[in-house]
């Protein structure tokens, strides 16, 4: 019994009656083309981030908080700590971005855990790069509109200026959506490569069946709270250093009116401060 | 023919991609893990915040790998597929 109708990332055709055949991954209309496992593996990672989060939040009181809640909690209250660790400013605007990216991400990759190879349908969903591509496209959209809207429009060319000269400040800056999102994309597709590689096992030697099934469990433990984890908290703070790196430089230029933190100030007594 | 040769490259170079990826991947690791212990060694009781700096290390570095994996795994299904 294998768990992957194909190699993955390959997209097979799966025969309907007669001569027709049915494509379940990709849906081509026009020039574009769904990728439609992603599409359903990916609304479904977005109704349970909200399904959880609306739930969580219906039922706020004051006193002993539930553990779920404490999970959000300690997620939204670490953002918020290395946004006042990096950035220092504009926290409200920051914070909702970079926490509901490292959630939804989150919960992307845990959902993969459960056995989803009962459909071609459900992957999971940062395992195509159109997906991840379009997280880290936004993400540099925000970055670079947020570093407009604080330098100017002048400043910001003029930020383009500084010492590796321009071709590589340029591609310094265009590298940033490429390799956030490759380095997601190729941590959890190399898990469902490797799910892939495990089921074929038994195929050559058949007395490893009990084993690869226990293989199985074991790299899909690791490759989802370990790998997943770690990669959407990378996603998270990676976000955060990039609108970090949009004001930088930006302290010496204000004139006083707000106390600048230093750059060398320790970060927990200055969190400490900001809280 | 001319697939074969194609798919022969391809499988040279994902082998390449992913040898190369190993090092580097393996020699970041060690040195994020060294400079841990130095300085746990060093202060004891800072030992749960550089563990969370080292695992977030490790997944920057491990990132170079992941993305060489992906593309030689890319090379090997989509390109030497597209050649006759």
């Amino acid at each position: 019994m294998t768990f992957l109708a194909g190699t993955p990332g390959t997209s097979p055709l799966t025969p309907i009656c007669g001569d027709g055949y049915l494509n379940l991954q990709i849906i081509k209309f026009y020039y574009c083309s769904f990728t439609l496992d992603t599409l359903v593996s990916s609304g479904l990672a977005i109704l349970v981030t909200l399904g959880l989060s609306f739930f969580i939040a219906s039922r706020l009181k004051p006193g002993v908080p539930s553990k779920l809640q404490m999970v959000l909690e300690f997620l939204v209250s670490y953002a918020r700590e290395l946004i006042g660790d990096t950035v220092g400013h504009d926290s409200g605007f920051i914070l909702p971005i970079a926490a509901t990216v490292g959630l939804y991400i989150f919960v992307a990759n845990w959902l993969d855990f459960f056995p989803l190879g009962f459909t071609p349908l459900l992957k999971p969903a940062n395992s195509d790069l159109n997906q991840t591509l379009a997280m880290a496209l936004v993400v540099f959209v925000i970055v670079e509109g947020y570093a407009i809207k604080v330098r100017g429009l002048g400043g910001y060319l003029k930020h383009f200026m500084r010492p590796p000269f321009p071709p590589l400040t340029i591609i310094e800056e265009l590298v940033k959506p490429v390799t956030l999102s490759l380095r997601l994309f190729g941590n959890i597709f190399a898990g469902l490569l490797m799910v892939y590689l495990i089921t074929l096992i038994p195929q050559a030697f058949a007395w490893t069946t009990p084993l690869s099934a226990g293989a199985l469990v074991l790299w899909k433990a690791f490759d989802v709270f370990f790998v997943g984890t770690i990669q959407a908290f990378i996603f998270m703070l990676l976000t955060i250093i990039y609108f970090g790196q949009a004001r930088e430089g930006l302290e010496e230029e204000m004139h006083g009116a707000q106390p600048s933190r230093s750059a060398g100030a320790e970060p927990a007594t200055a969190a400490a401060i900001h809280h | 023919m001319n697939h074969a040769i194609a798919v022969a490259g391809a499988l040279i170079g994902a082998g390449l991609a992913l040898g190369g990826g190993a090092i580097g991947a393996a020699v970041g690791d060690g040195l994020a893990g060294n400079a841990t212990i130095a300085g746990v060694s060093r202060q004891p009781e800072a030992q749960g915040r550089l563990q969370v700096i080292m695992f977030l290390i490790i997944g920057l570095v491990e990132a170079m790998y992941f993305i060489n994996l992906a593309l030689g795994f890319y090379f090997i299904t989509a390109v030497a597929n597209g050649v006759q």
